[in-house]
Parts: structure tokens; sequence; C-alpha cells
């Protein structure tokens, strides 16, 4: 080989003798700054303004310290690229400096003009780097980001020193994110250098992630997404809502776009080499299918988790930067301290008596069955819900001559922050909220009593009123019994008062806090990926059958199922559940088909098969509401470990396992060529 | 009987028939194969198009399963990992990722076989400067014209340093000194007793190269043997001598005519194409001439391990890894041993 090979391709620049060597980068520094100097002394007579002047003074000390560090470096590193670099910032920053210390000895007129020559040469001098750092593909990226990155700075700084702060933070959080993106994926790769099948096939999809349009249109999208949805929210509603607004919004939004690119980037992964051919060199290495299924699936999670990491990250700081604005009243704050970035622990009410409960409700099944034995056999299980929950909305009802008592169980000997959240409404939509009140007892004492008056409560005119109970009211039994009295007035043209309802599920609950937002947070992030890596083992396993379009429909179909599966499932219990056991079901259905289309009614026999299908379904796809800790987190939740091991043990490793497992199974025997000569 | 162990490749029976949607057969791309390639040996595999050579390359990839019959690569199933290790393959056309780098691509395929970073790092750079393209191997492969795409191809396939080598149209889409450098390149490999099999229409690099040579036509074997065996007319022969001046011509068909030979053509050779193409590069080189393509490329890179040792020492590297892996090596010559008494 000859020698010309050898040599590094410097670009323009090495054509360009006074740059080689270091001693003279270092001498058109100094020379940089002594022109900035004297360009700005012939500036001198013109007025300066104090507020530019103030702003360079901003820089000094970033200037004294990037200067030393940058020039040094320059003068030691042996790549060409670094010299203009070192140039560049000691240029800007020696330049700030400079401008600063004469600004200091009351010569504003001096930073204007220091500022105006130190944006001309910052913009050649970043030219320049670029060009020189491009020629070298080692530091083609390094430059652009280096670049970017300190141009990105300087205009922030600019916008703080004129303070719009807002904007300023909003494009921090942007580059902040950026940078982040970048150093994640470096961190990501080399997590992933490993020299084998899995982690060689795994950093490629991570290459090809970065490197397809899709992932990153999506990614700038997020990138561009999380940072600025606060700056848009209405800034005249409370800040508790627009704290709960923002975590969900950034974090549901981030979660569905994300699972969108894993869905594209997963099938084009795998269907792309499948139709290129590209896996025949693949796999004529020493990689079993197994491992390169594997190796694909493990690289879209690696990359959903730095993606969530990513947004994740992003949407906290700006969590954080929002709760500290200004809040509505001293109520607002309070509210976003102890019911949004909190994690609480929530507690159902049970039945005082919960035998006579039970009891009455057998006794009600007992007659149902006796008069309507048809309507019964049909289906048990459903009839038995219903009715269970026809007596749950009973006792969740407050009616005007009645007093109800729940009782809250479990609760720790001295919890913090204990509260109660309750949820009425009223059955009569016509009533004047104002009319309708109740009061409370707390363990059989009136609660809250305030100057020695028991204090009654009203409809709350929002939805969900929180009252915050003292720790002591709670016994050594963990025990807190709520009895709730109606005591409303006939409302106008009627001749009862108004019934008051808690909805069973979210009408009322006693709530403690267990523990801090930030934990909670990471819980969430982690179930959040631990979804998306559900969703990726569905999209391998599809594209390992079927072509890139139909391979997509069917992940999106299985996401969206995942998604509104909890939905479906309520809602076709009430007759698609036919008995107690899923074989008893599945015998009774079969024999309540027969018997239809013995008779005749076809239709309605091939309805009653029709619910194997939608069972089925439901039984494939695990459902995304069991795991809803977005929704928990922004109401202030806890989510508990129990559940995340839960999610990480179901969605994270046996569906992805199953679903693996089924994919493997058909593509081991799947032959990669259609057909050929 | 040659042994089980210099049988690189045995297939019986070979047969593989295309199923449409419906599993109904729908081409019967190769029938009732037999196959055998001893070690170390070049060996040719020619046909025109559609006549089933891809498909039995694929299959001894394990890329696709037969439908009937047998096959041995390096005495084991081709699906087996442990085989996959020792064999290095070159598609008909390169399929590689067109966002990684020439470098990168090597790496990624370094790592599929578990090398080393170091030894990776080492093999790469004799690879790209064997086949010319250290200059611009961090450009992305999707921006390099087919001939590159090739050599990066080339490349791939030996990063492993194979004991069998798998070349399927390595020619095609590469300049003529592409093209020589491979020539070169398969001739040096068959000295340094690798097994090669060159799948190719170029028939003259079939003659120049190749010991032995299976014809297929329609998915079936027609003819197969050495070259020798398979080109030699009896009917003729060839004197080749320095130039000579026309009275030693005439007096040369005075005597053949006096036994008897009463046709004798008389010629003056030309020089042959490729070797004019390849001075008149050589020659634009020695000047000094730019190009922002591929070089000419080095010699062959030296982990390519030449002597018998070294392929004793992989195949018994070959025998404990299938240990590792739980497949005995009894169950392998068990394999080879029913191919071969078959």
């Amino acid at each position: 080989m000859d020698a010309s090979h050898t040599a590094p391709s410097r670009g323009d620049l090495s054509r360009q003798p006074w740059w080689r060597s270091a001693a003279s980068t270092w001498a058109a520094t100094m020379a940089g700054i002594v022109a900035i100097g004297l360009g700005s002394a012939a500036l001198l007579e013109a007025q300066g303004s104090e507020m530019v002047s103030s702003g360079v003074r901003f820089a000094t000390l970033a200037a004294t310290v990037a200067w030393a560090a940058f020039g040094l470096f320059g003068l030691v590193a042996p790549q060409a690229a670094w010299q203009p670099a070192a140039a560049y910032c000691a240029l800007v920053f020696g330049g700030a400096g400079l401008a600063e210390a004469l600004a200091r000895a009351g010569m504003p007129g001096w930073a204007t003009a220091g500022l105006l020559v130190q944006v001309g040469a910052a913009l050649a001098s970043a030219w320049w780097t670029w060009r020189a750092f491009r020629s070298g593909p080692r530091f083609r990226a390094a430059a652009t980001w280096l670049t970017a990155t300190v141009g990105a700075a300087a205009v922030v700084w600019f916008l703080v020193r004129h303070d719009r702060t807002v904007a300023a933070t909003g494009l921090a959080g942007i580059t902040a994110m950026a940078v982040g993106c970048m150093a994640g994926l470096w961190a990501l790769r080399a997590a992933l250098s490993g020299a084998t099948g899995i982690t060689g096939i795994a950093r490629t999809v991570l290459d090809e992630a970065v490197r397809m349009r899709v992932a990153v249109a999506l990614l700038v999208l997020l990138v561009v997404m999380v940072p600025t949805l606060p700056l848009l929210l209405d800034h005249s509603e409370r800040l508790a809502y627009r704290v709960q607004f923002f975590l969900s919004w950034a974090l549901g939004g981030s979660g569905f776009i994300l699972a969108l690119l894993t869905i594209f980037l997963a099938c084009g992964s795998v269907c792309g080499d499948i139709d290129s051919n590209r896996i025949h060199m693949t796999l004529s290495k020493p990689v079993s299918r197994l491992e390169y299924l594997g190796g694909k699936w493990l690289g879209i999670a690696a990359f959903n988790l730095f993606m969530v990491a990513l947004a994740g990250a992003g949407t906290y700081t700006f969590v954080k930067v929002l709760a500290a604005t200004q809040a509505s009243d001293g109520d607002d704050r309070a509210m976003v301290d102890r019911q949004v970035l909190t994690a609480r622990a929530e507690i159902q009410p049970a039945h005082e008596k919960p035998e006579e409960f039970d009891g009455a409700i057998a006794a009600a099944l007992a007659q149902l069955e006796r008069d309507e034995p048809d309507a019964f056999r049909r289906n048990p299980a459903g009839v038995r819900s219903r009715i269970r929950q026809e007596y749950m909305w009973i006792w969740h009802t407050v009616t005007p001559d009645t007093v109800s008592t729940y009782v809250f169980q479990g609760l720790p000997a001295e919890p913090v922050g204990l509260q109660l959240q309750l949820k009425p409404r009223v059955n009569n939509v016509e009533v004047d909220l104002a009319d309708v009140r109740f009061v409370l007892w707390i363990n059989d004492r009136p609660w809250p009593v305030k100057d020695g008056v028991h204090v009654e409560q009203t409809l709350p005119s929002l939805a969900v009123t929180t009252l915050d109970i003292p720790a002591d009211v709670v016994g050594d039994t963990g025990t807190l019994k709520l009895t709730v009295a109606n005591r409303n007035l006939v409302p106008a043209g009627e001749t009862q008062p108004t019934a008051i309802q808690f909805a069973p599920g979210d009408g009322m609950k006693v709530l403690h806090r267990v523990g801090g937002f930030d934990a909670n947070y990471v819980r969430c992030l982690v179930v959040v990926w631990v979804k998306l890596a559900m969703v990726a083992a569905a999209a391998v396993a599809a594209s390992t059958f079927l072509g890139f379009p139909t391979a997509i429909l069917l992940s999106l179909a299985v996401y969206f199922a995942a998604l509104g599966s909890g939905f479906l499932r309520d809602a076709l219990a009430e007759y698609n559940v036919v008995a107690d056991t899923a074989l008893g079901s599945v015998l009774t259905r079969l024999s309540e088909a027969a018997r239809l289309a013995g008779s005749l009614r076809l239709y309605e026999a091939g309805r009653m098969l029709l619910g194997f299908v939608t069972d089925g379904v439901l039984w494939m796809v695990p459902a995304f509401s069991d795991y809803d800790t977005v929704a928990k987190l922004a109401a202030g939740i806890a989510i508990t470990p129990t559940t995340v091991l839960s999610c990480l043990l179901k969605l994270g490793v046996l569906y992805p396992a199953l679903i693996g497992l089924l994919g493997w199974v058909g593509f081991e025997r799947r032959d990669l060529v259609r057909s050929s000569s | 009987m040659i042994a089980a162990e210099e049988i690189d490749v045995k297939c019986v029976g070979l047969t593989k028939t295309f199923r449409d949607f419906w599993m109904r057969p729908r081409v019967k791309a190769v029938e009732g194969l037999d196959l055998e390639i001893r070690r170390g040996e070049v060996f040719g595999l020619l046909g025109p198009n559609g006549s089933g050579k891809s498909t039995t390359i694929k299959m001894l990839l394990g890329l696709l399963s037969p439908t009937h019959g047998r096959i041995a690569v390096l005495g084991r199933r081709p699906r087996d990992v442990a085989t996959k290790k020792h064999v290095g393959y070159l598609p008909e056309e390169s399929y590689l990722y067109r966002f990684l780098s020439a470098r990168e691509t090597l790496d990624y395929y370094g790592r599929l076989f578990r090398i080393p970073a170091t030894t990776r790092r080492h093999r790469i750079d004799m690879l790209l400067d064997m086949v010319g393209l250290e200059a611009v191997e961090h450009r992305p492969v999707g921006e390099f014209s087919k001939g590159m795409q090739r050599r990066v191809g080339l490349a791939q396939s030996l990063i492993n340093d194979p004991q069998l080598l798998i070349l399927d149209e390595p020619t095609s889409g590469m300049d003529p000194v592409g093209a020589r450098q491979i020539k070169d390149l398969i001739a040096d490999l068959g000295r340094r007793g690798k097994t090669v099999l060159l799948c190719t229409h170029q028939l003259s690099d079939v003659e120049d190269l190749c010991d032995r040579v299976a014809i297929m036509f329609g998915g079936r074997v027609h003819a197969q043997g050495t070259c020798d065996e398979l080109l030699a007319r009896e009917d003729q022969t060839t004197i080749r001598t320095e130039s000579l001046p026309a009275g030693v011509v005439e007096e040369i068909r005075g005597v053949l005519a006096r036994h008897g030979v009463g046709h004798v053509d008389v010629e003056r050779p030309r020089r042959r194409m490729e070797t004019l193409f390849l001075e008149i590069v050589e020659r634009a080189r020695a000047a000094g001439a730019e190009t922002s393509g591929a070089r000419s490329g080095g010699r062959v890179a030296d982990f390519l391990r030449a002597d018998e040792a070294a392929a004793v020492e992989s195949s018994g590297g070959l025998q404990a890894a299938a240990v590792d892996s739980g497949v005995g090596r009894a169950v392998d010559s068990g394999l080879i041993d029913s191919l071969v008494n078959r």
C-alpha cells in the first residue's frame, strides 16, 4: 500500500499551513483576542447598552475556564481538527472575558463592540471547526453536536439575559434532552459492545433505529413535545391541575408515540432483513434463529429503555419547573404538594358487617333463582355480578332518612398525610348543589368540628373533595370508621330530600402518604418501558410470518387491544362469562349454542360461539389497564413494587417469552427464500 | 473411497420443491442432487439461470430446508451453529445494511462470529486493505457502487478465516482488476487448503480455478468431474512456440505432411483483453492518478491461514465446539457414514 492511502484526510484546512502547528493555533487565538480588543477600542466612542454589557459579564467565569482548558488542549492535541475548535472556544469565551473586564472598568461601549466582534468570530470559527471535524469521519458527529450545543447555549444565555425565562427554559430543556440523547445512545452502544450474536444484532438494530428516518421524525417530535408542553398550558388554570395534566399527557403521549415507533422499528427491521435478503448474511453466520429474534427484541427494548429514560428525564425536569411556578393560592400549593407530587396508598371502604351484606346478596340471588330460573341458568356468573353491583350501589347511597357507615381497614398506626377523598353526586340533576348537605363522623365522633360546631359538608363545586384527617383518630386497630348522614333540605317542588351517592370504586377512599414522588415516578417509567418491550415482542413475532404492512397492522391491533382490553373485558363480562370457571364457561356456552342451533335460532347460536373469539383475544392480549401507572402517578397514588414486579413478570418476561416462542416455532421452519433458481 | 473427514460437503438425494401459500408444489428447484466436495478443493458449480445453483447453496447454508435428501456440511447439519462458525458466504448480490459503514459492517459480522475485539480490529484492517477499501471505510455502504459493495461482501465472507468458502457469482459487478484479484484470492485460498465452492457464469474463471466442476440443469447435475476430464479433446494437439519465421513454419508443415497430417492451422495468438486492461490500470496508478473509488487492494490477508496444520487445527476446534454444544462427535461421524455408505 502506498503512503497516500495512509495520510489522514484533513480537508481544506490541511492546505493552510499556518493552522498546522499547535503554536500557530495559539498565536491565532491570541491575535483574535487582540483584534477584539482593538475593534472594541475603535468603537469605544459609540454609546453601548447597559443590558448588553451586563450580558457579557455573565460569560466571564465560563470564559476563563474554557479558554484555559481548550487552549491547553489545542496545544497538546495531535488532531488538527481540535485546534480550530479550541480557537473557537478561546475566541468566544476569551473575547467575552476581555469585554467583561473592560465593562467592569466602566466602559460599557467596549462590551457592545466586543460582543459584535465575538459573534462574527464565533460564527466564522464554528464554520471552520465544523468543516475541520467533518473531514475526519470519526469527529463528524462530534463536530455537529459541539457546534449545535455551543450555539444553543449561546441563544439560551441571550434569552436569559433578556428575561425570556420561559423560552430559555424550553430551549435549554430541548438542548439538554438532545445532548442527553446522544450521550445515552453512546452509552447504550457501549453496553451492547459484546462480541455475541444477540448483542451484535441488538447493536445494529440500535444503529438502524437512529438512522431510520421514521425513528428520527418521531424522536424529534418527542424531543420537542415534552419540553414545550408546559409552555402551552393555560396559566389561569389551577397549578395542581396543570401539573397533573402535564404529567399524564407528557408520559401518556410519549408512551403512545414510542409504541408506534417500536412497532415501525421492529417490523421494519425484521421484515426489511427478510425482504432484502440481508437475513441470509446474518443467518449464515453462527447465529441461531432464536438468537436472531432475541437480538432484534433486545435491541428494540434497549432503544425503548433509552427513549423512556430520555422522555422521563425531560418530563421530570419540566414537572419540577412547572411545580415551582406561582400557584393560584395556598390551597392550590398544598394540593400540588400533597395530592399530586406525592405517593399515597388508597384504601377502599368495607362494610361494617360483611356477613350481613353478603347474606342479603345471597338471599336476593336465591329469590331470583326461584323466580327466574331460566335467566339465572343462562348466565349465573353474570347475574351474581349484577346483583352484587346493585347492592354495592345501594350501600354507597345515603338516603335522606338513613345513616351509612363505612369502615377503612389496614391503616398504619400513625399514618402520614391521612386524607379522606369524596366524590359525592346526587341522583337529582335539577337540584341546587348548595342545598345538598351531609355531615361526617369519624370513629363515632363528629368531624370536622370548628369552634365547637359540627361542620356541614356541601356538595363541592369541584368533582372531588379531599379532607385532611388528623392521624390520631386512627386507633391501634388501624381502622377508621366513617359515618355519613344525609342532611339535605327538601328541594323546591319536591317532597323528598335528595339522596347522595358515592360511586363504588372511586366515590370514597382514604389515602395516606407512603412514599415520595421521585420513586413513584421511576416505577411508573419502568412500567411504561415494560409495556413497550411487550409491544416490541408482539411486533417481532408478527414480523416472523407476515410482510411489513400486515405485520404493522397486526402489531397495532395487539397494541390497541391491550390498551382497550380492560374496557372490553368489563363490557363483555356481562354476557360473555357464563359460568364461574373457564372450562365451565366453555361447556355451558357450547351446550347453549347447540340448543339454540337445535331450535334453528342460528344467529343467536353464532353470537354465542363468537364469544370464544373475543375470549381468545382477551386471553391472548394482556390488559394495559391493569397497569395504568401514568394515571396513578398523576393522581398521586403510589405504584407499589408488587405492581411493578407483576408487570415486569407478566408483560416483560412471560408474554414476550410466550409470544416469542410462538413466533420462533414458525420462523424456525420458514424457508427464507420465496422461490429461487 | 475417500475418508469422511476429507469431505467438507456431502449431499445425497437432495430435493427442494417450493410450495405456494396453499402448500401446493409449484417449482421443483433441485431434484435428487448428489454432490461431494472434498477438503481443500476449489469446486465449481455451473449452470444456466434457474438451474438450482443458488437453491443448493441456500440449503448448504441452512437458509432453506430440503424437501427430501440429506446434507452434511463439515460433518454436521447445515443449521448447526458450530457448522456455520467455519463457513464463509458471499451471496450473489451484496445484501448489506446501507446505514453501516464498511468498517461497521465487517465489525457487525465479526461480532456474530464472536471474534474478540482486538482480533476483530486487526482482521478488519487487513481485510479492508486486501479489498482496497481502507480509504473509504467510514462511508456508509449504501453510498458504494455495486463493485465496492461486492468487495465489502467478499471481506465479510473471510472474517472468520473459514474452512469452507461459498462464493455465489463473486466477480459479478466487479471491475476487471477486482475480478482478477478475486480469482487470485480463490487460487491462493485453494493452495492454503481451504475448500471453495464457486458458483459462477464466468466459464473462463471456472477453467482457470476449479479442481472439479459440476454442471447443473433443471435442478439436476448433468456432468461432474475435473476440468481436464471434462474438457480434454482427444482429437487435436496444440504446439505453442516463440514467434517463428515463415520458412520454419513451412518446414514444419512439410514434416507434418510427411506424417500424414493434412490440416494445420497457424495463427498469431492475441493477448487477452483482461491482460491489456490490467496493464493500462497499472500504468495509470504508477503515474499517480487520483481515484475516489476502490483502490487496488493489497495481498491476501495474513490471518487466512495457509498450511495443513491450520486446517487440522480448525477441524479440531470444530470438534471441540461440537462437544461443547452437546452435539457429540459420534453423532456427526454417524451422519457422515450414513451419507457415505448410502
